[in-house]
């Protein structure tokens, strides 16, 4: 059943990530051009490594052993995540991912689906390797619980939904399927800068060269078996070196002590005041004064930045290519009570003591242990102050204000 | 996981294998020139803490030339150890230094220094000497990122293990102004160019190896005239032949459309 409604659609394909290419090509500064050979060997490459929408492939990435690559990206469960929507004979659902991913976060996984550009904020580009709202430190990958919540809970003050009614091997499949697209797109862009900054691009003859060196292949069918292989070890190292970093994050979540069930709320409360406005943990300096979110508005985080943002000739460049419109990023209006990551306690000590991937948001600097006298930090006490001070933002009166007397509707206002 | 770490175990032993005493050593020199008028220093636009930060004369650092003769600052330069190339011997004088801590500065609302030079082995400490807080952002490519918030007279401490094949950004996002550069490679070979436009790097083993320079602005240089010849360097990189004692390059003279924003 599934495979014959598969053939009734047009072939989905994953985009290349043009505005990479072309971002390297301005840096490079040279002839470099992405040839159309190149860009059929990345393309080609790829197909190889991870196969097509319709038909995934899990690569072997050397050094990780089969179980843990599949740990990472299991092809059964991709596999069920994959390809068009239907369902097989026992009426399992198949195409999970283009059934309730797809419209937003696009068949490449490139945040670029048709709904993108009416959302905002957009939907994530999982082909970085970033994702924001996680429990492990900053620069490491989010753990596979990680992403269930988000699937789970969907992100409040965004477009993400919940998928808390799909049955739990089906958010499972997803997860998988939402990893091998990340690992799919940060191998593209190991690819994509290999070829520009470690391969010889294609030159045409000038006066100074009359004959340059031809292009080399991304993949050298002409080479000796041994060159050919060492191409390949390379490429596959592109694989191994990302599916390593899922792999570890596993292991690095970071555990949360628990405060002290018995502290007096109110105390905790003024000491993290104390601490907001305060030098150490400085959260005023972006959030603003008054918590709105209004202290730093002119910012940007890493998926718009590699656009250039400040450079309008290059934005319309990239804008072409697919490339979203640019906004700037906002630091939290504290006072909403809204928060993306989740509310629990647990969820903003994640935030606070990591930082926010891909965001201007860092993590606050821990005391660390026995820190001679005078040392700059926050202790654990601290830190907890700090979330309950945040958390109790929402119910400040002036974060609710009332209008003393109820303005009369239809009624132009007279001076 | 067992087999991951005897992948990467074996790569490092064959690296560590490569590190012989060369016999002789030299020392390498190069000026780096503006092709032009010095263009005049340009103002950062200070619109955050501006009490503190507007004491100070902040400039855009992103191009740094000498009025009095010409010098480029910052221009970097490093060995290039190609992918699967062992690195280069390393001079029994570097391993005084090789633990390290290196010292990055938040200073007078700007990076102290503006491009600093790490290897793997050494320890990234990040201070800050100003009244008003930082963070310090750092983007890596092999490394882990990290962002974290340094308070006024606080500081950090950190490795980063891996050779960067670009410098790492590090910016500061409640100071927009504030860049620098962190260049991280696996040996001591490296150096960026003062104010007067000079570096040298020391102690390099002799014989032929492969440079690469690179700037803030233009990225790779790849135009560059020296001793008066136009000169194409691809992806910025030059083979010297290393000989015992002084080598100086001489005066590389850069025309003022490298610095031209793209």
């Amino acid at each position: 059943m599934g495979v014959v409604l598969a053939g009734c659609t047009p072939e989905a394909h994953f985009n290349a990530n043009a505005v990479l290419m072309h971002k390297n090509e301005n840096a490079a500064k040279e002839t470099t051009e992405f040839s159309p050979q190149r860009r059929a060997d990345i393309a080609n490459t790829l197909v190889a490594l991870f196969g097509t929408p319709d038909e995934p492939h899990i690569p072997a990435a050397p050094g990780i052993g089969e179980d843990d690559v599949h740990q990472v990206m299991d092809p059964r469960k991709i596999s069920f995540a994959a390809g068009s929507v239907s369902s097989d004979e026992q009426g399992r659902a198949r195409g999970l991912y283009r059934e309730h991913c797809a419209h937003c976060h696009g068949v490449t996984g490139d945040g670029a689906g048709p709904t993108a550009s009416f959302l905002n904020p957009y939907p994530r580009d999982y082909r970085m390797g970033i994702f924001k709202f996680k429990s492990t430190p900053k620069g490491q990958k989010p753990t596979h619980e990680d992403l269930k919540r988000i699937l789970v809970n969907g992100i409040p003050g965004t477009a993400m939904p919940s998928f808390l009614v799909l049955p739990e091997n089906e958010i499972d499949a997803l997860v998988h399927y939402v990893r091998y697209l990340s690992v799919r797109g940060e191998v593209e862009r190991l690819l994509i800068d290999y070829a520009t900054y470690e391969l010889t691009p294609q030159t045409e003859p000038s006066e100074d060269d009359p004959n340059p060196p031809p292009e080399d292949r991304l993949v050298n069918l002409e080479a000796s078996e041994e060159d050919q292989e060492s191409q390949a070890e390379v490429i596959r190292s592109f694989v191994s070196e990302v599916t390593q970093k899922w792999l570890d994050a596993e292991s690095l979540a970071t555990e949360i002590p628990a405060p002290d069930p018995d502290r007096d709320l109110a105390k905790s409360e003024a000491h993290g005041r104390e601490l907001f406005y305060g030098p150490v943990a400085n959260c005023i300096k972006c959030h603003g004064d008054s918590a709105l979110g209004d202290g730093q508005t002119t910012d940007y985080d890493d998926w718009t930045k590699e656009l250039d943002p400040a450079n309008p000739e290059l934005v319309a460049q990239y804008q072409k290519l697919g490339a979203l419109k640019p906004r700037n990023i906002h630091p939290r209006n504290l006072r909403n009570g809204v928060y993306r990551g989740g509310r629990r306690p647990v969820d903003l000590y994640w935030r606070l003591k990591n930082g926010i991937d891909g965001t201007p948001m860092p993590a606050v600097l821990m005391l660390p242990e026995n820190a001679p006298p005078g040392s700059k930090g926050l202790t654990e006490e601290d830190l907890w102050a700090l979330i309950d001070y945040v958390r109790s933002l929402p119910y400040e009166s002036i974060s609710n204000p009332r209008l003393a007397q109820p303005k009369p509707n239809n009624q132009r206002e007279r001076s | 996981m067992m087999q991951h770490k005897t992948y990467f175990m074996t790569t490092f032993l064959l690296l560590t294998a490569s590190i012989v005493s060369a016999a002789e050593w030299g020392d390498l020199t190069v000026q780096f020139v503006y092709d032009g008028t010095p263009p005049a220093p340009v103002k950062a636009t200070v619109n955050k803490d501006v009490a503190y930060c507007g004491k100070f004369n902040v400039l855009d650092e992103s191009v740094v030339v000498n009025p009095k003769n010409g010098g480029v600052a910052n221009v970097i330069a490093h060995i290039y150890v190609g992918r699967g190339d062992s690195v280069p011997a390393v001079h029994p004088d570097y391993e005084k230094t090789a633990a390290n801590e290196v010292k990055l500065d938040n200073k007078q609302c700007r990076f102290e220094p503006h491009v600093t030079l790490l290897r793997t082995s050494q320890t990234l400490l990040v201070g800050n000497s100003d009244e008003v807080g930082h963070n310090t952002n750092i983007t890596a490519l092999s490394n882990t990122a990290s962002n974290v918030l340094v308070p006024a007279g606080g500081e950090l401490k950190q490795k980063f293990p891996l050779a960067e094949r670009f410098p790492m950004q590090v910016a500061c996002n409640i100071h927009p102004w504030m860049q620098a550069l962190v260049v991280v490679q696996e040996h001591p070979y490296m150096a960026a160019s003062d104010a007067d436009g000079k570096l040298t790097i020391k102690n390099l083993p002799a014989g032929k190896l492969t440079f690469q320079f690179r700037h803030e602005r233009p990225g790779y240089l790849t135009e560059v005239t020296l001793d008066g010849k136009k000169t194409s360097w691809r992806r910025g990189r030059v083979e010297l032949t290393i000989k015992p004692g002084q080598n100086d390059l001489g005066v590389v003279k850069l025309a003022p459309s490298v610095f031209e924003e793209k």
